[in-house]
């Protein structure tokens, strides 16, 4: 009996416990207005699986990705304000590759002027530079992680244009078409990229110490340093790394719309990504981080803006209604709720 | 005389997690008088403050200020019932002007303004009654430590206090320093107001409290008068154990021929230490004497590579090693505890377990992972071979108490099973308990081959452990002299006399 209590409050203390419930309650909200909500079926022509949790997964795909890096830069005690701008280089810059020459490629067309592999490798190869840029302004440059990733923030769209000359190219490359748009059997590829994109940095932070290494920077830089550990190498290979996955989620955006759009690519990616660590429960203030609680609350995150879609509340209420669910969850997620939580439950299970 | 008494605090119980930190404890504080509490770390004393000041809810028992029940919530409504605190590790903001500093949070203000020119001249007056001619207007972060412990008492006075408590105020000031919270404590006394004095330095306790009470592992050991008891029952008292048995430490050996582990030429970095050079032998114990700024640190921080070195040689066993980064020591298998565990040493949020593991994993680089097994194997073997007072391994570091979060550094750094060990003031802050323990530790490490260099502003621990001392002033290696026959008052000397200190050294060559 004792014992069980004991494990009881460990739940109810858990921060991504109350994401996890959250996102159930939200589903369920659905579940009672429209029971179709979680149908899932698959599409005869394609043998896709089609639905609204199927839709979800989908198109939370970059904020995932992103927000797996931003999770190690905020349990670093940083931010990386720069992703939604690198979102648009990456996008940027592959559709450049594709239709350098727009005079002579005039019509877009099931081609690629560049090997299609340059027009994938290349704009992550320069994300990755951007995100090093940010890394060494950081830890060698001894800035903010705000103002230095500000620069990029703000910047980087301009860069994106630049690589353009302003212009929005528009691709119907086929190969290109799968990245955002294809399927895997019956999967939609972001979700498998997604996938494979959590999988291999759970296991990169896990399965080494680096994970560790990032905490006890995050927790106390100077009492890493006289362990032994090089912070300044932990915080590079941090900004590189959420370079290269905006990169990643750069690419799967323009390829769902097969176009660049420096304007609008990655708008408030940045923001929602923070949102979704935030609410998977790492602190802002750096330390232990959870890369499950940030996909749940990528997940959340994307789970509102479908229910909004989906029941038909009006445009200019969506942004007021996302603000209201996200500010319960983070309050229900807040240490005095927790703690009270808690300690019901610790007095229900000593009483019982 | 009842009448007398200012605060009472009846059966007192604390329940956390798993643990009783207080168990029926009773405590009561007279107008008038400075009341020590004591105990070793983890004995309940802080946990009793915690309750007194509204930060920790009790869960039993009745705290009665002037007669009446009281039962604060927060330390704002303890500051409010008039209990002031000030706490070991300084609550104010260095940025912040003294003056600002004392009158934070209740400026007085005039025409919807704030009133600096009352806030200005109430802090001088607050800070002539202390003795302190410091101008007011300056940040607090221009002034020392000692200083910045002043202002926070000042502050805590300040808010018309009955009881004024006080955790570990003179843990960072010199004599001097103590002298002078000496008097103003006696002052304050005199006023009428009742004083709680957390401390671990017991000739503290005898100098200036009136009564003590005894607390071990969240039991009520007794409350006496000050006559009551002498030094030696009050520590057998506060660790329930023999203190012979304790203080029965023996100086290593060194061997005739032992090999030099460690030799720095020359070393130095220009305007923080000038040219030393020390040689440390295998199994030897080097003490580091010297006042609080006497390059002592520094010059550990060189042989760590924390601080990089300007000029000069270090060698290890022989050969020229490059100490840049604390890395680089690391893996020449130098260790380094630093003096600031708080910033320096514990990483709050991990717990034990990640603690322990970090230097050597840090060695290893984080691709080549200590399985979870071994991890668990380290940690467990540390915490019953030091004694860490713990659960379990994976409890935060930041939840122990002082005592115990110096084990655990230590612990780090043992786990790098290194040859050069160094430990800056590892026995600042904590009980005598554990201190001695820790000598203990340092003095078996010798014994197992290991080279020990010990900093420590506490003269009898440095001769007790030490087999050569090295003396430093104004940045400087000033002499070097024999462990086994020197005297508190030699080394003392040495530090007071530039020209003793040359005497010291030809000597000792």
């Amino acid at each position: 009996m004792k014992k069980k209590a004991i494990d009881f409050s460990v739940i109810t203390r858990s921060k991504i416990t109350w994401a996890v419930v959250a996102e159930i309650l939200i589903l369920l909200v659905c579940f009672i207005i429209r029971p179709d909500f979680f149908s899932i079926s698959i599409q005869p022509s394609t043998g896709v699986l089609y639905g609204s949790l199927i839709d979800i997964l989908n198109r939370s795909a970059e904020i995932t990705i992103i927000a797996m890096g931003m999770t190690l830069a905020i349990a670093l005690g940083g931010t990386d304000l720069s992703v939604g701008a690198l979102v648009a280089v990456s996008g940027a810059m592959a559709l450049k590759l594709m239709r350098w020459d727009v005079l002579e490629y005039s019509t877009p067309g099931d081609y690629t002027v560049y090997p299609f592999w340059m027009a994938i490798l290349l704009p992550l190869l320069t994300c990755m530079l951007m995100g090093l840029f940010n890394g060494i302004l950081i830890s060698k440059g001894g800035m903010q992680p705000f103002i230095a990733t500000l620069i990029l923030m703000v910047s980087g769209r301009g860069i994106a244009q630049i690589l353009t000359n302003g212009k929005q190219f528009t691709t119907m490359y086929s190969p290109f078409r799968v990245i955002g748009q294809g399927h895997l059997g019956p999967i939609p590829m972001p979700i498998i990229i997604m996938t494979v994109v959590c999988i291999a940095m759970a296991v990169f932070v896990r399965k080494t110490a680096f994970g560790t290494f990032v905490e006890s920077v995050g927790v106390n830089k100077s009492a890493s340093r006289l362990s032994g550990i090089s912070s300044d190498t932990v915080i590079i290979i941090v900004y590189t790394l959420t370079g290269l996955l905006a990169g990643i989620a750069g690419l799967i955006y323009s390829s769902r719309i097969m176009s660049n759009d420096s304007n609008n690519a990655g708008i408030n990616y940045e923001m929602d990504a923070i949102l979704a660590v935030v609410i998977g429960g790492t602190a802002m203030t750096g330390g232990k981080f959870s890369l499950i609680g940030t996909i749940i609350g990528s997940i959340i995150i994307r789970t509102i803006v479908t229910f909004v879609y989906y029941f038909g509340i009006v445009a200019e209420a969506t942004m007021a209604f996302k603000a209201l669910i996200i500010a319960v969850v983070i309050i229900l997620q807040s240490e005095p709720v927790r703690e009270y939580f808690a300690r019901r439950s610790e007095k229900r299970a000593l009483q019982g | 005389m009842p009448e007398n008494i200012i605060l009472e605090m009846k059966e007192i119980e604390i329940k956390f997690p798993g643990v009783k930190a207080l168990d029926k404890v009773d405590f009561t504080l007279r107008k008038g008088e400075v009341h020590s509490l004591l105990g070793e770390n983890g004995a309940g004393k802080s946990t009793l403050i915690k309750c007194l000041t509204g930060v920790n809810r009790k869960d039993g028992g009745k705290i009665l200020l002037n007669g009446q029940e009281i039962n604060p919530t927060s330390p704002q409504q303890a500051v409010d019932l008039g209990i002031s605190t000030v706490f070991q590790e300084i609550n104010l903001c260095p940025n912040l002007t003294v003056a600002e500093n004392i009158f934070i949070g209740r400026q007085p203000m005039k025409r919807g303004g704030i009133d600096w020119k009352t806030i200005n001249k109430r802090a001088n007056e607050l800070m002539e009654r202390f003795h302190l001619d410091i101008d007011v207007t300056r940040p607090l972060s221009f002034y020392s430590t000692a200083v910045q412990q002043m202002v926070s008492i000042a502050r805590a006075v300040d808010i018309q206090a009955k009881i004024l408590i006080l955790d570990e105020p003179t843990s960072s000031l010199d004599d001097n320093e103590v002298r002078l919270l000496f008097e103003v404590m006696r002052q304050l006394k005199a006023e009428g107001m009742g004083i709680i004095f957390i401390t671990h330095f017991l000739d503290q306790v005898y100098e200036i409290s009136d009564r003590m009470t005894i607390l071990r592992n969240g039991h009520l050991i007794g409350s006496y008068e000050i006559g009551q008891l002498n030094k030696v029952q009050l520590v057998t008292e506060m660790i329930g154990k023999d203190i012979d048995v304790i203080f029965n430490l023996k100086r290593a050996d060194v061997k005739e021929d032992a090999a030099y582990m460690l030799e720095a030429e020359h070393i130095g970095v220009p305007g923080k230490v000038k040219d030393i050079s020390v040689t440390l032998k295998e199994g030897e114990l080097l003490g580091f004497a010297g006042l609080l700024g006497s390059g002592r640190t520094e010059t550990a921080e060189m042989l760590f590579g924390a601080e990089k070195t300007a000029q000069g040689k270090i060698r290890k066993k022989g050969s020229d090693i490059s100490l840049k980064t604390p890395h680089e020591a690391i893996m020449n298998r130098i260790a380094f505890c630093p003096e600031d565990r708080k910033t320096d040493g514990i990483i709050g949020d991990l717990s034990i377990r990640e603690n322990i593991m970090l230097a050597v994993q840090a060695r290893r680089g984080f691709m080549h992972p200590m399985s979870r097994a071994e991890q668990d194997k380290l940690a467990d073997y540390y915490i019953k071979a030091l004694g860490i007072a713990t659960p379990d391994a994976e409890k935060k570091i930041g939840e122990l108490s002082g005592g115990n979060q110096q084990k655990v550094i230590l612990a780090r750094w043992m786990a790098t099973e290194p040859d050069v060990l160094i430990l800056d003031e590892p026995t600042r802050g904590i009980d005598v308990g554990a201190k001695a323990e820790i000598q203990r530790l340092m003095l078996e490490r010798c014994r197992d081959g290991v080279s020990v260099i010990f900093i420590s502003s506490e003269l009898d621990e440095i001769i007790r452990c030490s087999n050569r001392i090295v003396v430093m002033r104004d940045r400087q290696k000033v002499a070097e002299v024999d462990g086994a026959t020197c005297t508190q008052q030699d080394i003392l000397n040495i530090i007071a006399e530039g020209s003793a200190a040359e005497n010291g050294k030809e000597a000792s060559v």
